[in-house]
C-alpha cells in the first residue's frame, strides 16, 4: 500500500515534468506542443548515446543532453511554429503532431526499436523505512521536480524576463508595442520547454527503459494533467500529475492493469465535462 | 464553349468511368485490395471533412468510429445477423458513441477537443484489444463473410470494388447536397466565426454535433464495408496513428473540398505502397511533407489544382 504510493508519486513526478515543459511553451505562445513526449524520448536517447556509446560520465551526459535539447527546441520552433505564427491554432496542433512522427521515426532509424536503459546519476542503496523501499533514483526524481517547480515559478513571476514571457502570451502585438523582444521570449520558451522534456527523459530512462515509441503516451499524459490542473497554474498541474500517478498505480493494482492508459483519458473527459476550461481555468481566453 | 458546372459534371463522370475501368487494368489481387482500402478511406475522410473541413473542429476520433463500425459488423455477422442489417447496426453504434463523446466535448476549445478525441480513440482501442472473447484481441477477427443481400452474395475483391465505387459516389453526392443546404451553410458559418454565427441565429453547438454525427456515420458505414470486403479486421487498422493519417489525408487533399478529400485519401493510401522501398524513412518524409503542405499550401492539393486550372482558363481566354 505505502509502496504503491511511493511508486505512484514517482510516476506522477515524471508526468509533472512533462507538463511543466508543455506549460512553459503554452504560457508564452498559446500553443500546445503535441510532440512534447517525442522530445522527451529524444532527450533520453541523447543521454544514452552520450553515456553508453561515447563513454561520457553520466553528469557530462546530462549536460550534453541539456545543451542538445536547447538547440533542438530552437530548430523545432523554426520548423513547427514560426511559419504558422498568427494562423489558426488547429494548424499548429497538426504540425507538432507531424513533427512527433518525424522524431519518432528518426529515433527508430538511429537507435533501433529495442528498449535501452540509462544509468542513474545517483547511486547508493535504497532507503528502507517503515516497510517502504525508496530508491535513490526515486528520491532524485522528487528532488529534481521540486527544484524545477520552484525555479520555474520564481522565473515566471519574479524575473523581468519571465514576466515578459507572460506578457507575450497575453497579447503578442501589445507585448511588441511596449518594447518586448517577442522573438527572444518565444525562442527561450521553446528552448526551455525542450530542455525540461529532455530532463524528464533522462529521469524516465533508468526506471522504464527508453524506446522510440515511448513518447506518445507520456506526452499525452503531460497534457492531461495540465488540463486537470488548469493550464495557467503550475502547482495545479503538479498536483494533478501526482494524483494521476497515484490513480494509475492503484488502478493497475486494484482495478485492471490492461486499462492503465485509459484512466487518464477518462478522468480528463470527466473534468472537461464539468469544467470546460480546466479546474483552475486559464489565464487568457479566445478573443473575438 | 462549356459552362464551368458542365465542365465539372463531365469531370465527375469521367472519374467514375475511369474508376470502373480500373479492375481491367490491374486485375484482381493485391493492387485491387489496396484500391478497395483507398475507396473505404475516402468515405471516412469525406465524413471527417464535415466536422473538420466545414465546421472547423479537430477530430482525432474518426479512426475509432471506423473501427467501431467494422467490429460491430463483424461481431453481428458472427452471431448470424443478416448482412443487410449490419450497416444500420454499425451506424447506430457510432451514433450512440458519437453522442456520448460529442455532447460533453464539442463545446471545448481546439486543444481540449483534440485531446478528448485522441483519448476516446485510445479507450476504444484498449477495449478492442482487451475484450478478447468477443473482439479477438490483438489478433483480430478473420474470415468475415462478404456482402450478401437476400441470398445474393458478392464474392471476390472485384465485386466488392464496384460496390465501394458506388457507395463512395453516393457519399460524395450526399456530401455535395448537404454542403449547399441550410445545415451546410451553418457549418461554414460556425467555422468562420462562432460568435458571428451565434449572432445570426445559428445554434453552433448543435451544428457541430450534427456535423460530427454525420462524419461518424460515414466512418461507421465505411467500417461496416471494410469488415465485409477485406474479410479481416484487427485493432492495428484503427489506432491513433490511423486517426492522424486520416486527418493528414484531409489536409493533403484539401480541407473543405469533396474532390480534395477523395484525392487525399486515395493518394495517401497508394503512396506508401509505391514507396515501400523507403522503409522507415517514408514516415519521416511523410511527417515533413505534412508540415510543408500546411505551411506552403494550407488548402492542399485541391487549391493547387484549382489555381492551375484558373491559370489555364485565363490563358485560354487571354490569348
Amino acid at each position: 500500500m505505502g509502496q504503491l504510493i511511493v511508486n505512484g508519486l514517482a510516476l506522477g513526478s515524471i508526468y509533472a515534468l512533462v507538463a511543466l515543459g508543455l506549460m512553459l511553451i503554452f504560457n508564452t505562445v498559446q500553443i500546445v506542443n503535441f510532440a512534447q513526449g517525442q522530445l522527451l524520448m529524444i532527450g533520453a536517447f541523447i543521454g544514452i548515446s552520450a553515456s553508453l556509446q561515447h563513454d561520457l560520465p553520466i553528469e557530462a551526459a546530462w549536460l550534453a543532453t541539456i545543451l542538445a535539447m536547447g538547440l533542438l527546441g530552437l530548430v523545432f520552433m523554426a520548423i513547427v511554429y514560426l511559419p504558422l505564427r498568427g494562423k489558426a491554432p488547429f494548424l499548429v496542433i497538426l504540425t507538432t503532431i507531424a513533427m512527433g512522427i518525424v522524431l519518432e521515426n528518426l529515433a527508430l532509424i538511429i537507435w533501433g526499436p529495442l528498449p535501452v536503459s540509462l544509468p542513474s546519476p545517483v547511486r547508493g542503496p535504497p532507503l528502507r523505512a517503515a516497510g517502504l523501499i525508496v530508491s535513490m533514483h526515486q528520491l532524485f526524481i522528487f528532488g529534481t521536480l521540486a527544484v524545477i517547480l520552484v525555479a520555474q515559478y520564481l522565473f515566471l513571476t519574479r524575473t523581468r524576463f519571465g514576466i515578459m514571457m507572460q506578457a507575450t502570451a497575453q497579447d503578442m502585438n501589445m507585448a511588441r508595442l511596449v518594447g518586448i523582444r517577442v522573438n527572444r521570449t518565444v525562442c527561450v520558451a521553446f528552448a526551455l520547454g525542450a530542455i525540461l522534456s529532455g530532463i524528464a527523459g533522462l529521469l524516465v530512462a533508468p526506471i522504464f527503459l527508453a524506446e522510440p515509441t515511448m513518447g506518445g503516451s507520456l506526452g499525452l499524459k503531460g497534457f492531461v494533467v495540465s488540463v486537470i490542473g488548469g493550464f495557467g497554474s503550475l502547482p495545479g498541474a503538479v498536483i494533478g500529475a501526482l494524483i494521476l500517478g497515484l490513480i494509475e498505480t492503484f488502478g493497475a493494482r486494484y482495478i485492471s492493469s490492461n486499462f492503465r492508459d485509459a484512466y487518464a483519458f477518462i478522468i480528463m473527459i470527466g473534468v472537461l465535462t464539468v469544467w470546460p476550461r480546466g479546474i483552475m481555468g486559464e489565464k487568457s481566453s479566445e478573443r473575438v | 464553349m462549356m459552362l464551368p458546372f458542365e465542365r465539372s459534371r463531365l469531370t465527375v463522370w469521367l472519374v467514375i468511368a475511369a474508376a470502373c475501368a480500373l479492375p481491367l487494368l490491374v486485375g484482381g489481387g493485391y493492387a485491387l485490395q489496396v484500391a478497395n482500402i483507398a475507396l473505404l478511406n475516402a468515405i471516412v475522410v469525406l465524413g471527417l471533412n464535415f466536422i473538420t473541413g466545414w465546421t472547423g473542429q479537430v477530430n482525432f476520433g474518426q479512426a475509432a468510429f471506423y473501427g467501431l463500425g467494422a467490429y460491430t459488423t463483424a461481431i453481428a455477422l458472427k452471431f448470424g445477423v443478416p448482412w443487410l442489417a449490419t450497416p444500420i447496426l454499425a451506424a447506430a453504434a457510432v451514433m450512440l458513441a458519437g453522442l456520448v463523446l460529442g455532447v460533453p466535448t464539442l463545446r471545448l476549445r481546439s486543444y481540449y477537443l483534440a485531446m478528448t478525441t485522441i483519448g476516446f480513440g485510445e479507450i476504444v482501442r484498449l477495449v478492442i484489444v482487451h475484450w478478447e472473447p468477443v473482439t479477438g484481441g490483438t489478433s483480430g477477427l478473420r474470415n468475415i463473410p462478404g456482402v450478401g443481400i437476400a441470398g445474393f452474395e458478392l464474392s471476390g475483391a472485384i465485386q466488392h470494388y464496384f460496390l465501394l465505387v458506388a457507395t463512395l459516389s453516393l457519399a460524395a453526392l450526399a456530401a455535395h447536397r448537404l454542403r449547399h443546404s441550410a445545415i451546410g451553410r451553418a457549418m461554414i458559418a460556425t467555422r468562420d466565426s462562432e460568435i458571428a454565427a451565434e449572432l445570426s441565429g445559428i445554434d453552433t453547438v448543435r451544428t457541430k454535433l450534427t456535423a460530427f454525427m454525420i462524419g461518424a456515420v460515414y466512418a461507421g458505414v465505411a467500417g461496416c464495408l471494410y469488415a465485409s470486403s477485406i474479410h479481416f479486421i484487427s485493432p492495428d487498422s484503427f489506432t491513433g496513428t490511423q486517426a492522424v493519417l486520416l486527418m493528414t489525408m484531409l489536409i493533403m487533399g484539401g480541407m473543405g473540398s469533396i474532390a480534395g478529400s477523395i484525392l487525399g485519401a486515395v493518394s495517401l493510401t497508394i503512396l506508401p505502397e509505391l514507396l515501400r522501398f523507403l522503409g522507415q524513412w517514408y514516415l519521416v518524409l511523410y511527417g515533413l511533407g505534412v508540415i510543408a503542405m500546411i505551411v506552403f499550401a494550407p488548402g492542399g492539393m485541391a487549391t493547387i489544382i484549382a489555381s492551375l486550372r484558373d491559370r489555364a482558363l485565363r490563358a485560354e481566354r487571354g490569348s
